[in-house]
């Protein structure tokens, strides 16, 4: 379906090329998943299956890439658009229409098929998509995960043979991942579409997929495998396939499911083990940072928090869960003063967070935002790291020497904008740590993270909660509250359905307890590290066998 | 929630074609063109208001006409104002006496004030009645045919830029709330919120950022296959040029002739029309090479004849009266008459005021274009 | 740097006709000679420009489309017209204060005549259609911000501050000239005006011009010069950045980008 042949890829104005000799063949029908860290060339790779690199990027493409026998190079990206769909990265983005059913329609219109098969093909994808429900509603009202689903559905309706998607599940909860990648499996299967994706979420996704492709970056080869022979070696892999590869279980497991077969044992083994606690009991008496007593926020007729009492003291590491809508930023934006109560109070160090402003507002609290990228505004690094020092009332050179620890390849003359997403919330987080706000607040900090970045990003929090800071993560990733979380708070319909030490919330919840969590249940063991620190790779090893004779 | 998006699937219920209210608009207007008579100018405003009441949906464009009518009250009254200040008087009823002031020499000695006659006012008023009209006729079509919906219904050789302006309609609601995001990110930094300054300080990652948004928007543009297009004939191509240098030299050749003196009739707006048309004509024929077909586009059937033509038809019975009965549609001022009312546009208001029962009510929710009223501060959902 | 749109043949040859046609449209009050037709049909003749003009913006606008403006084009165009959209009620009628003239200065400039001709062109009808604003004055907004930004767009090469007090000295005249446009529109349309002021249909060129000076400083000076002043301010103030934000935008877009393949010989 998809060939490579030799293919090496050049920008403009580089000299050596970002992928090199590239040989590859993609069959019908495979779900292909690809990996790499971010600015290892991975986008670039999904861009040359449908000739926008270099079409419409420029650069250099030696070799040939074809798909279904048509060669990129005589066919630019619209003459394939009847055989490669592609949905890049925010599909919000990508929106050319105002309703849902006519972004359906813009790729065949520009297709030229008849009125009666896009009819035909409309309704067909929207109970293929489940989209029924929202086919005139305006695409700026949608949820995050409404809108994937009609990006997805938007190339569908030109019926391609290829579906290339970039992080279709990155930004979403993990009820819309789920339904996201049951529609692709669906597609997979009854449509015989090849998928290709690239997705930081290997933990979502790879227990799906046929093969994997990993990017290393650096022009270096491709590896591309089975995921169990891939996840074998990989330096990143979710925790149950890095559990699996501790335990010396064979063959991989790469679900939840696969890994509870084999766990008997191990399970056993723990079972008079106590899991290593992150317990808030040192945090008990510390100073509150903020409260809440039966806070409500209204705006116009929808309620986002209703009767929230809680209280933030110092030291802790807070995940805050719960769907799409629930509430959660609403609560963050409420303890730096953006959104105020219509009934009950909260206070922040002490004091409505509306009153605070400038200098005192940042030595109180920090708000990293959902896109970072807000909180730029100069043009270059170094630019950004001086307007922190002075709006923060700190010495000159202390946002940049923050910096440095946290990511010390960030160039001070880079734009804000050219730096990557991960690069952008280290940059946005020193910037509000700047001030050394007691209390400091995340808004999905891990949205489009690649593992490394993610990996500094938690050593980061826990060095932050040592300190004595309290922070409070926003956030759908299971993984993150399992690795940092002391306490976990779930929000649901605004309201405070849960709250409590990580452990005892999140493994009676099948929504948010992690791989292990779930492995592991009913014990509650939460991160692969706390496993492994417990008994010691030896001794899992030595009963690894068994559980794998178990198996087969 | 939900129910409050659900179209009624009821066969009644639907969307004028955009085109057939803007058509019977502006035959009003041209009715309204034709005549100096108050009442059959106010006649019009009520018919306009009518219809406008009974169909229009509720969107914020929609909301126009009650602009356009405050737009007709300045116009009469900056009418009236500037005969009472500047106008001659005419006529014997004088009402009051202005002190009168003559400006210097350089502002042309310009005479200021003096008496004011009834019969000058009323003039002036009628005058500014009329040009009121035609406006509310427009603000009427502004308000009942839907932008979005207009905007589908371009002709192929415009659809390009049809697409530049549905991606700016639905950027617009975006980027206001864009503002609001970046503004609540200032408050974050300690920063000013409010004030000039704060504008300033949001505007440039605003615009950054919609500008990176474009460049995504135009790679999936790309890749869905926009602009797709057939090779033309060099023959065709040819002839198409050709065509367009023919028609835009006529159009030039027949502007030269409106405005210079005496040239044969023919070769003055009849040549700049039919200049018009062959270019157009030009262009409709290069945009045939373009692979592309539309998705439901708004049917025209029987409402949509019967709105145009009771549009049309009004406008005919008004130039018509201006043939026969030209006194009963110029109401006489001097001396100050009671102005007439004649049958024959009367009988073309009624036909007009008929959308109000031709049109299809229109579907109780929104299809429509988005919009949105931002939170102060929305930093997410 | 590559145009964002091309204009070939065809398009400039399509540009000269409207500019001609619309030179007319705007100043036949003052250029039409007193026995022509125009004259003697001066109450329709303005009508026939609100029709003849809309067609020829479209036409022009065709051509551009027609093979000289890919996806990118159109995607940038559409959100810097929104860009003048969300400004233009910033401004909301007082006096001339509107901002969206540097938007259409510096765009023209970043991004070539061509695609500076058709942002005038469709940004104001854009907002127009957002705001319900369309009506008879619409075309010739459209086709004097169209000339604005084509304008821009050929302005000699310049850098560095120069460049700079050139776009604002451009910006103050080309603000300014708008509004004198449009109020000549408007002129034919006012009635009841004392002669001095007033446009008399078939008087000598000399004595409307003069009524016309008369009738722009008492009614539209306080809207144009306040608005010649804000751009010229804002050109100063954010021209830099913005154009420094407009040409990113533009490398990264890379209008026109020429694609290689080589083939490898195994």
């Amino acid at each position: 379906m998809i060939r490579f042949e030799n293919v090496s890829v050049t920008y403009d104005g580089e000299t050596t090329p970002i992928l090199r000799n590239i040989d590859l063949e993609l069959f019908e029908g495979e779900m292909v998943l690809v990996v790499g860290r971010t600015g290892s060339g991975k986008t670039t790779f999904l861009q040359t299956i449908n000739g926008l690199m270099p079409h419409f990027t420029g650069g250099t493409l030696s070799g040939r890439v074809t798909i279904d026998d048509r060669d990129t190079q005589t066919n630019p990206p619209r003459e394939l658009a009847d055989l490669v769909g592609v949905v890049a990265q925010d599909p919000a983005r990508g929106f050319v229409a105002d309703t849902v059913e006519e972004e359906l329609a813009f790729g065949m219109e520009c297709l030229g098929l008849a009125p009666e098969v896009m009819r035909r093909r409309v309704e067909e994808t929207l109970d293929l998509l489940g989209l029924n429900d929202l086919r005139y509603r305006p695409l700026m009202t949608l949820s995050a995960g409404q809108q994937q689903r009609v990006a997805i559905g938007a190339v569908l309706t030109s019926h391609p043979k290829v579906l290339v998607l970039d992080e279709p599940t990155s930004a979403l909860d993990p009820g819309a991942a789920e339904e996201i990648l049951a529609a692709l499996q669906r597609l997979v299967h009854d449509l015989g579409i090849t998928v290709v994706m690239a997705e930081h979420r290997l933990e979502r996704v790879v227990q799906y997929v046929d093969r994997v492709i990993v990017v290393p970056g650096n022009a270096a080869p491709l590896i591309v495998g089975t995921p169990q022979e891939v996840m074998r070696t990989a330096p990143i892999a979710p925790p149950v396939v890095e559990l699996g590869r501790v335990a010396g279980w064979n063959p991989l497991p790469l679900s939840v499911r696969d890994a509870r077969r084999v766990a008997g044992p191990l399970r056993t083994l723990l079972i008079d083990q106590i899991p290593p606690v992150r317990s808030n009991e040192s945090t008990q008496d510390s100073e509150v940072l903020s409260e809440a007593q039966q806070l409500t926020i209204q705006y116009g007729q929808h309620t986002a928090l209703k009767a929230v009492s809680l209280a933030i003291r110092s030291g802790e590491v807070v995940a805050l869960m719960g769907r799409n809508g629930a509430g959660k930023s609403t609560l963050l934006n409420a303890m730096v003063g953006l959104r105020f109560a219509s009934s009950g109070s909260i206070t922040t160090h002490g004091k409505d967070p509306r009153t605070l402003k400038g200098v005192e507002l940042l030595n109180s609290v920090g708000l990293v935002p959902q896109s970072p990228g807000d909180l730029l505004e100069a043009t270059s690094v170094g630019d950004e790291c001086k307007a922190a020092d002075r709006d923060a009332n700190v010495e000159s050179g202390t946002t940049r020497a923050l910096l440095d620890l946290l990511a010390p390849e960030i160039d001070h003359a880079t734009h804000p904008r050219d730096l990557s997403e991960g690069q952008r919330l280290l940059l946005a987080l020193v910037i509000v740590l700047a001030a050394r706000p007691p209390l400091l607040l995340l808004d999905e900090p891990t949205r489009g993270l690649d593992y490394p970045t993610k990996i500094r990003l938690v050593d980061a929090l826990r060095n932050l909660a040592l300190a004595g800071h309290a922070i409070i993560l926003a956030t759908h990733d299971v993984e993150l509250a399992a690795e940092v979380a002391t306490r976990v708070i779930v929000l649901a319909e605004g309201e405070v359905v849960a709250d409590g030490p990580t452990a005892d919330v999140v493994v009676a919840s099948p929504m948010f307890a992690p791989q292990i969590a779930k492995v592991m249940a009913p014990y509650p063991w939460l991160t692969v590290t706390d496993v492994v620190n417990t008994i010691g790779p030896l001794i899992l090893r030595s009963h690894a066998p068994i559980s794998g004779d178990a198996l087969t | 929630m939900k129910a409050a998006f659900q179209i009624g699937n009821n066969a009644s219920t639907r969307w004028l074609h955009p085109g057939a209210w803007w058509v019977w608009a502006l035959g009003l207007a041209t009715a309204a063109s034709r005549t100096l008579n108050p009442l059959l100018l106010v006649l019009i405003i009520v018919v306009a208001a009518l219809v406008v009441h009974a169909r229009k949906p509720d969107a914020p464009w929609a909301r126009s006409f009650i602009f356009f009518v405050k737009l007709g009250i300045a116009i009469i009254v900056i009418r009236v104002m500037v005969q009472v200040l500047f106008g001659a008087a005419i006529g014997e009823t004088t009402l009051f006496n202005l002190p009168s002031v003559t400006l210097p020499e350089w502002m042309a000695g310009v005479r200021l004030g003096g008496p004011v006659t009834l019969e000058s006012i009323l003039m002036a008023f009628y005058d500014g009645l009329r040009l009121a009209t035609i406006i509310i006729c427009i603000g009427a079509a502004n308000s009942l045919a839907s932008p979005s919906r207009l905007l589908k219904s371009v002709p192929a050789a415009l659809y390009e830029i049809g697409v530049s302006v549905v991606v700016a309609l639905t950027f617009t609601p975006k980027l206001v709330a864009d503002v609001s995001r970046v503004q609540a990110a200032r408050h974050l930094r300690g920063r000013v919120t409010r004030g000039p300054r704060a504008i300033a300080g949001a505007a440039m990652p605003v615009l950054e950022g919609a500008l990176e948004g474009s460049i995504t928007l135009a790679a999936a543009m790309d890749s869905r296959g926009y602009g797709r297009r057939n090779d033309m004939g060099v023959k065709a191509q040819r002839t198409t040029s050709t065509l367009l240098a023919v028609g835009l030299i006529a159009a030039c050749i027949g502007t030269y002739g409106l405005v210079a003196a005496t040239s044969p009739m023919l070769l003055s707006a009849p040549m700049l029309i039919i200049g018009v048309g062959a270019s157009l004509v030009a262009i409709t024929r290069s945009a045939q090479s373009a692979v592309r077909t539309r998705y439901r586009p708004d049917p025209w059937w029987i409402p949509e004849w019967l709105v145009a033509i009771a549009g049309i038809f009004i406008a005919g019975t008004f130039i018509i009266s201006m043939w026969i009965s030209p006194l009963a549609m110029e109401t006489q001022v001097d001396p100050a008459m009671w102005p007439a009312l004649p049958l024959l546009p009367l009988i073309g208001l009624v036909i007009a005021a008929t959308p109000v029962l031709t049109a299809p009510p229109i579907p109780r929710t929104y299809g429509e274009s988005p919009h949105i009223t931002p939170q102060p501060f929305e930093v997410a959902a | 740097m590559t145009p964002a749109v091309r204009i070939g043949k065809r398009s400039l040859f399509a540009i000269l006709a409207t500019t001609i046609v619309g030179i007319v449209a705007f100043g036949w009050p003052l250029i039409a000679s007193p026995e022509s037709d125009a004259v003697a049909h001066s109450t329709d003749a303005p009508w026939l420009f609100v029709i003849v003009v809309p067609l020829l913006l479209a036409v022009v606008l065709a051509q551009f489309t027609d093979g000289g403006m890919d996806a990118k084009a159109i995607a940038v165009l559409g959100v810097l017209a929104a860009v003048v959209s969300a400004l233009r009620p910033l401004g909301g009628g007082t006096a001339g204060l509107e901002p969206i003239w540097v938007i259409l200065v510096l765009g023209g400039r970043a991004l070539g005549p061509g695609f500076g001709f058709s942002l005038g062109a469709v940004s104001l009808f854009s907002s127009a259609l957002l705001t319900g604003g369309v009506g008879p004055w619409l075309p010739f907004q459209m086709l004097g911000a169209a000339w604005v930004g084509l304008g821009a767009g050929l302005l000699p090469k310049a850098t560095g501050r120069t460049e700079i007090y050139l776009l604002a000295a451009y910006g103050a005249v080309a603000a300014f000239a708008y509004g004198l446009l449009l109020n000549l529109w408007f002129w034919p349309f006012t009635a009841g005006l004392p002669s001095a002021i007033a446009f008399v249909p078939g008087a000598p060129l000399a004595e409307n011009f003069s009524a016309w000076l008369h009738f722009t400083v008492l009614t539209s000076l306080g809207y144009d010069i306040p608005r010649a002043i804000l751009t010229v301010v804002l050109i100063f103030a954010a021209g830099p950045t913005i154009l420094t934000a407009l040409r990113r935008v533009s490398r990264k877009a890379r209008f026109g980008a020429i694609p290689t393949f080589e083939s490898v010989t195994p």
